[in-house]
């Protein structure tokens, strides 16, 4: 509870931080001044249109993707499952790389085709792991890797065919949160709220599918219909963010794992801290993204500088144990 | 509270892994599912709680097809615990309130009311002390008396255990058994998938035995389990003894075949037992006497089935059983005199004897002074004494036995 209570205070201090910090002037007496009524229209432009919209755009998508993660990590039971790893960000990556090679990419456009396209991959990867006994988790597994090989390729395809777009696909594949806008909010707050609510309130029944398919279904959980749905759950998340901020890498992961370390394996715990974390966490990377540079760096770059360490060092910690 | 497996045939894939399984069990009964691996015991368990659906044939709870429930109403009455342990950095608490699941409502928020019977579960596993500690730094006993725990925080009113006592070293198999034992006398009844065939046969009431699917045997442990059944079964030989009421195997020792050679042991009050055992594990053809029925060596004899010259309980020996005895001492290869008492009731068997010493195969056992151990007088110190020059005489079985290996090996 203490843990709670101090990530909502810091997310509430890193909100305020982030909407004063930025490239242009604006700072924090604008906000200040903003609140009173008495900002210009352009500073009111840069915190209310620009800056806020693209904060709750990361923290949806951090919040997203760590749950996403973390739900993914319970049920195949692996502490390396990410959210992509039913082939999503290869999907959303054709989707988008299709809207620009055609050249009629507008933002909306993008977002709308990378989540259609996410939503699809993982619907054939989940239909081609099913078996006449349910979906094994390994088939699924197999099936992702096989999936993403394949899309990757149509990618690089694509980019290859695209000529001068090519700049915009790589860009967009490396993910960030520079295209934020308020009808991307709108579009991915109703999906990722239903979601996170949906996974917040089955966290008992992920502690029993931690155990085991065979244990969740003797304590009397219908396991395939459960699988089913949280897969259904990450996909709606992970297609979501991939949709607004193109892929960003190991966030999946990094943030369920360190609530791991700190509040242990239990998802009713666990979840919570999750959620909270990746709200907090993705909007000091975006920070950093936005400012440490007089341009921008992607926000994918920075995750994955910072995750594949993380994720080497728990490697390292798995084969110790 | 009744469950009935009715005619069950089930398909894995294109093979028939169950063939027309049949039967019933009550309260206050544990029955083992007795067989090798993958004759078809888990898969049994599996169809029960409705995880596996039959082809034909159907189980019934309380007369209702299990098919008719969902996984959380079977929960609520079957508690299954499947083979495999987990491998997870839950805390014990945290797995043993996973065992109220399906009494939880659709938020699955646990009440005081729930917790306290997951610690009263782990408490009457004696783990009480432990429920703040991860589960996988848990030893392989301590583990599977926290799962057991759950199974029995769910309060069910059958269990189903799939080889709960695998992987575990041997107190804690006695400690799991008992642990479920006593739960069955407090009204529950358990189903238990086991390959060990001792451990069936000292906790369970009914033993069904299965192989290629199908129940071969039915019944009591000592109906059911014989030397035959077990080859028939498990393809191996073995022994079968009895102690206590209670029926065991061994392993049967794999020796040279001395078949044709007889030992006739002359002996009582259990003077005889070890070197009966010792000589039939070497595989010698015996018969002893003359022995009073119900004599621990009788019964000695009876197990390795040998021959017996016997005479009524706590009779002194008649005059037609001592000629018997010494057609018995006749015909065999050699005889041994146990370290026995001699009283009015026996003492024709220092007679038979200094017979055997007169035709030089008699091997005594001299451990402790005969006068400790004779009860009549002179006459027998006589008899003993031209016992004793005539014959081998050795210390102790071990040496008996190295000389007769020596002479027939």
């Amino acid at each position: 509870m203490k843990l709670i209570a101090l990530l909502t205070i810091l997310i509430a201090i890193i909100f305020v931080v982030c909407l004063s910090l930025g490239p242009s002037s604006v700072g924090f007496e604008d906000v200040i001044m903003l609140l009173n009524g008495k900002a210009d229209s352009n500073v009111k432009y840069i915190i209310i249109d620009y800056r806020m919209p693209r904060i709750i755009t990361s923290m949806l998508v951090g919040v997203a993707l760590a749950t996403a993660g973390c739900s993914m990590q319970a049920l195949f039971r692996n502490p390396l499952a990410d959210p992509y790893i039913l082939g999503i960000s290869s999907g959303a990556s054709v989707g988008a790389a299709i809207v620009i090679f055609l050249g009629i990419a507008t933002t909306f456009n993008i977002m709308l085709s990378a989540f259609i396209f996410s939503l699809i991959t993982a619907f054939v990867v989940y239909k081609l792991g099913e078996t006449k006994i349910g979906v094994p988790i390994y088939t699924l597994l197999l099936a992702g890797v096989a999936m993403a090989s394949f899309l990757s390729g149509l990618t690089s395809l694509l980019i290859y065919l695209s000529g001068k777009e090519m700049h915009q696909i790589v860009f967009w594949i490396m993910g960030g949160f520079w295209a934020a806008r308020w009808e991307k909010v709108w579009f991915i707050t109703f999906p990722i709220t239903f979601s996170i609510a949906y996974v917040f309130l089955n966290a008992w029944n992920l502690n029993a599918i931690l155990m085991g398919e065979e244990h969740a279904l003797s304590v009397g959980i219908d396991v395939e219909s459960f699988k089913r749905r949280i897969i259904g759950v990450a996909t709606l998340l992970t297609s979501s963010s991939v949709a607004v901020s193109g892929i960003i890498g190991f966030v999946g992961i990094i943030i369920p794992h360190a609530m791991r370390l700190i509040v242990g394996e239990n998802h009713k715990k666990l979840i919570p801290a999750t959620i909270l974390f990746g709200a907090a966490f993705m909007p000091i990377v975006d920070l950093i993204s936005r400012t440490i540079t007089d341009g921008e760096i992607p926000v994918g770059i920075i995750t994955a500088l910072l995750g594949a360490p993380f994720f080497i060092y728990l490697l390292r910690r798995a084969k110790v144990q | 509270m009744i469950l009935e497996v009715k005619n069950v045939r089930v398909k894995l894939g294109s093979i028939e892994a169950l063939k027309d399984i049949t039967f019933k069990i009550e309260k206050n009964e544990i029955v083992a599912l007795l067989g090798p691996n993958g004759s078809g015991k888990s898969t049994i368990l599996r169809t029960i709680f409705g995880i596996i659906k039959p082809y034909v044939g159907a189980v019934y709870l309380d007369f209702k097809n299990i098919e008719k429930f969902d996984f959380r109403q079977i929960a609520k009455r079957i508690g299954y615990l499947p083979q495999e342990n987990p491998e997870t950095n839950l805390r014990v608490i945290d797995i043993v309130m996973l065992g109220r699941t399906p009494h939880l409502n659709g938020f699955k928020q646990p009440s005081k009311k729930d917790l306290e019977i997951a610690l009263n579960a782990l408490k009457s596993v004696g783990m009480n002390g432990f429920k703040n500690r991860k589960f996988s730094e848990l030893s392989g006993g301590e583990r599977q008396k926290v799962m057991i725990a759950r199974v029995f925080a769910q309060q069910p009113e059958i269990l189903l255990l799939d080889e709960p006592t695998a992987h575990l070293d041997i107190s804690s198999q006695i400690e799991v058994m008992e642990l479920v034992s006593k739960k069955v006398n407090e009204g529950l009844a358990a189903i238990i998938a086991i390959h060990d065939i001792n451990l069936a046969t000292s906790f369970c009431n009914r033993i069904l035995m299965v192989k290629d699917g199908k129940i071969v045997r039915a019944g009591k442990p000592e109906e059911v389990i014989s030397r035959s059944t077990i080859k028939e079964v498990f393809n191996a030989d073995v022994d079968v003894k009895k102690f206590g009421g209670k029926i065991y195997v061994v392993p049967k020792m794999k020796t040279r075949n001395n078949k044709n050679r007889l030992i006739h042991v002359i002996c009582g009050g259990g003077s005889g037992t070890e070197i009966i055992y010792k000589l039939s594990e070497k595989g010698y053809r015996i018969s002893a006497g003359v022995l009073n029925v119900l004599d621990s060596d009788w019964q000695a004899v009876m197990d390795v089935e040998g021959i017996l010259i016997d005479e009524a309980p706590f009779s002194p020996i008649s005059n037609e059983a001592y000629e018997k005895n010494i057609k018995w001492i006749e015909k065999s290869d050699a005889v041994i005199l146990t370290n026995l008492s001699v009283g009015i009731g026996n003492i024709l068997n220092l007679k038979a004897a200094l017979k055997a010493a007169e035709e030089k195969k008699m091997f005594v056992i001299n451990k402790t002074p005969f006068k400790e151990r004779n009860f009549v007088g002179k006459e027998a110190d006589e008899l003993y004494r031209l016992i004793l020059e005539k014959s081998r005489v050795f210390k102790n079985e071990e040496e008996v036995l190295d000389e007769l290996e020596k002479i027939f090996g």
